[in-house]
């Protein structure tokens, strides 16, 4: 196979500066929005929405590059940078959480002592659902996720230089506890950060929900950064043929576990109409909400499905990126419905005013290239493919067969 | 009547290895032959594309019988709860479709296989009790760890004798002549 | 024939053992088929498989004469022994079309040698379990009024009923699954017809083949095809148990009506049907001297899903329980503290022994790769899997909202007696498929010889 000469290549530093520029003026627009009493609150649930968007790429990165040390496979080998890079934003993440944890009475009823006081329901979760426990919990779940994700991303380096199939056996040896300890502090972050917005609901389908959507923001991302930055060679070359299908394929069925677990929960209420539940759909359903619920349906599953079925559209590297993107922009549209209708209790959640609604557009953008702006720095540490690793000789192959 | 003698069916050479039947295969296609087909105990990936043919119209009526599967099945549930027998349960609507949608899903799935196997065989002309091949004793093999390459007398460039001139040059360890 | 190579010179990671040549896979699997002799150690297997499935007959035609009151169900228990088993033997039938599918989608190239006993052994669980919702029906003759067909009555099924759904997905999955079990076996049909020394033979596999000769044309469309049933098939299989799921969860019975349930349940029937596999697959290999193509690395690959559905379906009921606290709901805390503490509850602590405890041996390396070890684990979770469903049905029903419709339940003779009857009905199926069908699928294990692989014109070219 002889290299071909580098044509195009995308100049990251500068996207860099400009990812940074656009996350600036995000931020700014959400630290104006403190300073008025009608907009303080937005800013608060507008943070939490860019927080769990961000947090979600990283994890589902992390869930991605462990699924791919598991199972084996050669598509793992040509996402591993893109995926490892998600990863190791994990300390930015963990920085965006701090703001929230200060506001916890603010986003969280069961977090103000007044309103625990009032409702019998709240006291009997208090055993768990708790400032310190919450503060405790937030501690446990980002000391594991950031140990994970450094452990994985520095045995990666090593096994670089020291060429040592005995890295390679430690990363899967870290992967399948890793994978169970995701599960389960994932299960109860979504309970703690989201759930208990409405602490009277409670759905056991809830946090492998979550972490689905999880899971389909890593894997879009990671996909999307690839066929973007395919135009550098070293790895631009692996993205051809049976691979880039590959990958497709697996966005797919990523597509298609999310839809079929966001279904049946919805089948379940709908059917069982209890009043304990119904409501949370209630709620979703009303105003403006609708239409992004009739998004979701549309962009983020049905429009993807349909395309990815095709195997034209997996193959051809525009098509791809642009249904990753498409994917991982319904996944801020589906924290958007999940989060923001929670707030219907106490002001103008069901229509907010236009302030408000800017308000949201700019944390998301805001932490949003901040993030990708931390990220492109991890990326630009190490080269686009690793030096070393099992699976290259199969993703070589797989490159070039099937064209 | 039954004419005294049927023009042959064509040729059939035998090769060792399915590597010898892929390059016999592309030699031929190179030669000028169409009217050809190669037989192998297994199925061989890149053999189709050396025989010189086109990809196949399967995917394409497994999708239509998967949209008219999934369409019956709808309406199907449709028509019964909204025209012919309006029953409320449970307060629910007439149209209650996301509890549709489980007997739709399944009788996509129906419609999709159902095209995939029958359309398969359908396209492959399959079941076929007779085949002039069979006659070939050798041929047995072709199920077993034997590699053969037909190529029919139909074919504009057939030549009984040039053909197996040609089969023979390809390192076939034998040329026999199928009767019709 | 060929000097079939030994079991000593296999490594781990293999899944062939080394020098075995088109020839001689066909000659070793074609053998168990063609032999003129049929072993003791079979007739004796189907013996008791037979046996057993002449108590289920007795048990149905005892049924039809006196009516399902002979089984232990009863008012509040309505569901017992019939539902449990149908989930259970449903869930088993699981593995064969996932082994199939989904392992062909991901291309792991394992699943050759045990898909097609897998699958089989999926349609003979299918039957099993079909019959328990057809003679729970009480009059079984009237099972037609299910499908939707217009008729004097004018009535059409309640297609708001997980029940209905239920109909659609078992037989459009009993269907698939026949198709697909049957199209992988056309050519290795023309394979038994090519070498049947006996006419009988000829014509029986001759018919089954139709005509099959390997045509590249035939392979090219034959491929298509099964790919496409693969890709068919992976969302049915799912869907099937989540639909079981819904039969249970769509209805606001505590216990019964939880989200969690659709992929649980999916987690569940991959667990016990994989466990079934290893059951089955560790006997054969050894009854046929099949250890060059079921290898060791094959059973720890099993070993592997098992333990991963395994700790899915533990996931499932730690939050049950979690979630059953947290909904501070008092009838959603009744459920789980009955559970716990209620009259069923060794039921319950047995369960979680069997499919929580146990699987966690399978982390360790040694375990996977012992056979005999496995062969009673897989065992211990066909077990727990049975019991799991024993507790989610009995235990719920037993005791749901009114304390004084409160009651207990337990299986009578005839409800065992209808259970062996299905074991038995299971393993006669298995013993004649074995007997008369090849149990690997002779084609695709052709396929994992490096000589099956082929450099094209197209590929020389830059």
């Amino acid at each position: 196979m002889s290299t071909a000469p580098v044509v195009e290549q995308p100049n990251l530093p500068r996207w860099q500066s400009i990812a940074l520029l656009v996350g600036a003026i995000g931020i700014a627009i959400c630290l104006a929005g403190l300073a008025f009493e009608t907009t303080r609150v937005h800013v608060f649930r507008a943070w939490l929405v860019g927080f769990c968007l961000t947090v979600g790429i990283a994890l589902g990165s992390l869930v991605v590059l462990m699924l791919q040390y598991l199972t084996g496979g050669d598509w793992g080998f040509i996402l591993r940078r893109p995926l490892e890079a998600a990863t190791s934003t994990m300390p930015l993440v963990t920085l965006f959480y701090l703001p929230l944890a200060l506001v916890l009475s603010s986003l969280y009823e069961w977090a103000d002592p007044a309103k625990v006081e009032a409702d019998p329901h709240l006291q009997h979760k208090a055993l768990y659902l708790n400032v310190p426990f919450a503060w405790i919990r937030a501690g446990i779940y980002f000391a594991i996720w950031n140990l994970l994700a450094f452990l994985l991303n520095r045995w990666s380096r090593q096994q670089d230089t020291a060429r040592d199939m005995a890295i390679h056996k430690r990363c899967e040896a870290l992967s399948a506890p890793g994978m169970v300890l995701y599960v389960l502090t994932i299960t109860f972050a979504s309970v703690d950060w989201v759930m208990s917005l409405e602490p009277e609901w409670f759905s056991t389908m809830y946090g492998a929900m979550f972490g689905m959507g999880q899971v389909l923001s890593g894997f879009a991302f990671a996909v999307a950064m690839l066929v973007l930055l395919s135009r550098r060679l070293e790895v631009g070359q692996l993205t051809g043929g049976n691979n880039l299908r590959d990958l497709g394929s697996l966005l797919l069925a990523f597509v298609m576990v999310w839809a079929y677990l966001s279904f049946s929960q919805f089948l379940l209420i709908y059917s069982g109409n209890l009043p304990e539940e119904v409501p949370w759909y209630i709620y979703r359903f009303e105003g403006g909400w609708k239409y992004l619920g009739l998004m979701l349906v549309i962009f983020h599953f049905a429009l993807p499905f349909v395309l990815l079925l095709s195997t034209n559209v997996k193959r051809n590297r525009a098509m791809l990126a642009s249904v990753a993107l498409l994917v991982l922009l319904m996944r801020a549209v589906d924290l958007l419905w999940l989060i923001v209708p929670a707030f219907h209790h106490n002001s103008e959640a069901v229509n907010p005013p236009l302030g408000a609604r800017l308000i949201y557009v700019a944390a998301l953008v805001g932490m949003g290239g901040i993030w990708f702006a931390y990220f492109l720095m991890q990326l630009q540490r190490w080269p686009l493919a690793p030096a070393f690793n099992p699976y290259a000789e199969g993703a070589v192959h797989g490159a070039v067969a099937g064209h | 009547m039954i004419p005294q003698e049927l023009p042959p069916y064509g040729l059939v050479a035998e090769f060792d290895s399915a590597q010898a039947l892929v390059v016999a295969a592309e030699k031929a296609r190179d030669a000028g032959y169409q009217k050809m087909d190669g037989y192998s105990p297994f199925p061989i990936e890149g053999l189709m594309d050396a025989l010189g043919h086109k990809a196949n119209i399967l995917p394409l009526l497994v999708l239509i019988g998967g949209v008219v599967g999934g369409l019956i099945g709808y309406s199907l549930q449709y028509y019964t709860s909204i025209y012919s027998y309006p029953l409320n349960v449970g307060g629910r609507p007439y149209n209650s479709w996301p509890m549709f949608i489980p007997v739709t899903f399944e009788c996509t799935i129906l419609g999709a296989a159902l095209t995939a196997v029958f359309g398969m065989l359908g396209l492959n002309g399959l079941p076929e009790p007779y085949h002039p091949l069979f006659h070939v004793e050798r041929f047995a093999l072709a199920s077993r760890d034997r590699f053969f390459l037909a190529i029919r007398a139909v074919d504009p460039k057939f030549d009984l004798i040039q053909t197996r001139k040609f089969l023979e040059s390809l390192g076939a360890k034998e040329v026999t002549e199928v009767p019709q | 024939m060929a000097q079939a190579p030994s079991q000593s010179e296999l490594q781990e990671g293999q899944i062939i053992a080394p020098g075995h040549s088109f020839g001689t896979i066909t000659d070793k699997i074609g053998s168990i088929v063609q032999a003129r002799r049929t072993p003791k150690r079979w007739w004796t297997g189907f013996l008791i498989g037979f046996t057993l499935m002449m108590l289920l007959f007795l048990t149905i035609g005892n049924l039809l004469a006196r009516g399902i009151g002979i089984w232990g169900n009863n008012a509040p228990v309505g569901w017992g022994f019939d539902i449990v088993n149908f989930v259970w033997w449903i869930g088993i039938g699981h593995a064969g079309t996932l082994i199939s599918a989904i392992l062909l989608l991901l291309r792991q190239r394992w699943r050759t040698s045990i898909n097609r006993f897998a699958e089989a052994m999926t349609l003979f669980a299918v039957a099993c379990a079909g019959l328990y919702p057809l003679f729970h029906m009480g009059r079984p003759w009237f099972f037609y009024w299910l499908l939707p067909y217009p008729n004097t009555m004018e009535l059409w099924p309640q297609w708001r009923s997980p029940l209905i759904w239920d109909v659609f997905a078992v037989t459009t999955y009993a269907t698939v699954s026949l198709l697909f079990w049957f199209i992988g076996l056309i050519p290795d049909m023309a394979t038994l017809r090519d070498r049947s020394k006996w006419w009988i033979g000829r014509v029986f596999y001759g018919i089954l083949a139709m005509g099959w000769r390997g045509s590249a044309v035939h392979w090219h469309r034959y491929e298509t095809a099964y790919l496409l049933l693969a890709g068919l098939a992976t969302p049915l299989v799912v869907s099937v148990h989540t639909v079981v799921s819904f039969d249970f969860a769509v209805s606001i019975v505590p216990g019964w009506h939880v989200t969690i349930f659709p992929p649980y349940f999916v987690a569940g029937a991959i667990y016990s049907g994989f466990a079934m596999v290893l059951t089955l697959a560790i006997p054969l290999r050894k009854m046929y001297k099949l250890e060059d193509f079921i290898t060791d690395t094959h059973l720890d690959y099993m070993a592997r899903i098992m333990l991963t559905t395994g700790l899915m379906v533990a996931y499932g009921y730690g939050i049950e329980l979690f979630m059953a606290w947290y909904s501070g709901n008092v009838y959603e805390k009744g459920l789980i503290a009955n559970r716990l503490i209620g009259p069923y509850r060794w039921f319950f602590y047995a369960l979680i022994a069997c499919n929580v405890v146990a699987p966690q041996l399978l982390w360790f390396k040694k375990v996977r790769y012992s056979p005999w070890t496995l062969f009673v684990l897989s065992l211990i979770v066909n077990l727990g899997m049975w019991l799991e469903r024993y507790v989610i049905i009995v235990v719920s029903l037993h005791r749901d909202y009114l304390p004084s419709s409160w009651g207990m339940y337990s299986g009578t003779g005839w409800d065992w007696s209808m259970y062996l009857g299905t074991i038995g009905l299971f393993f006669a199926c298995l013993f004649l498929f074995i007997r008369f069908l090849p149990v690997i699928s002779i084609f695709e294990m052709r396929t994992l010889l490096p000589e099956a692989h082929v450099h094209t014109e197209k590929e020389a070219k830059p």
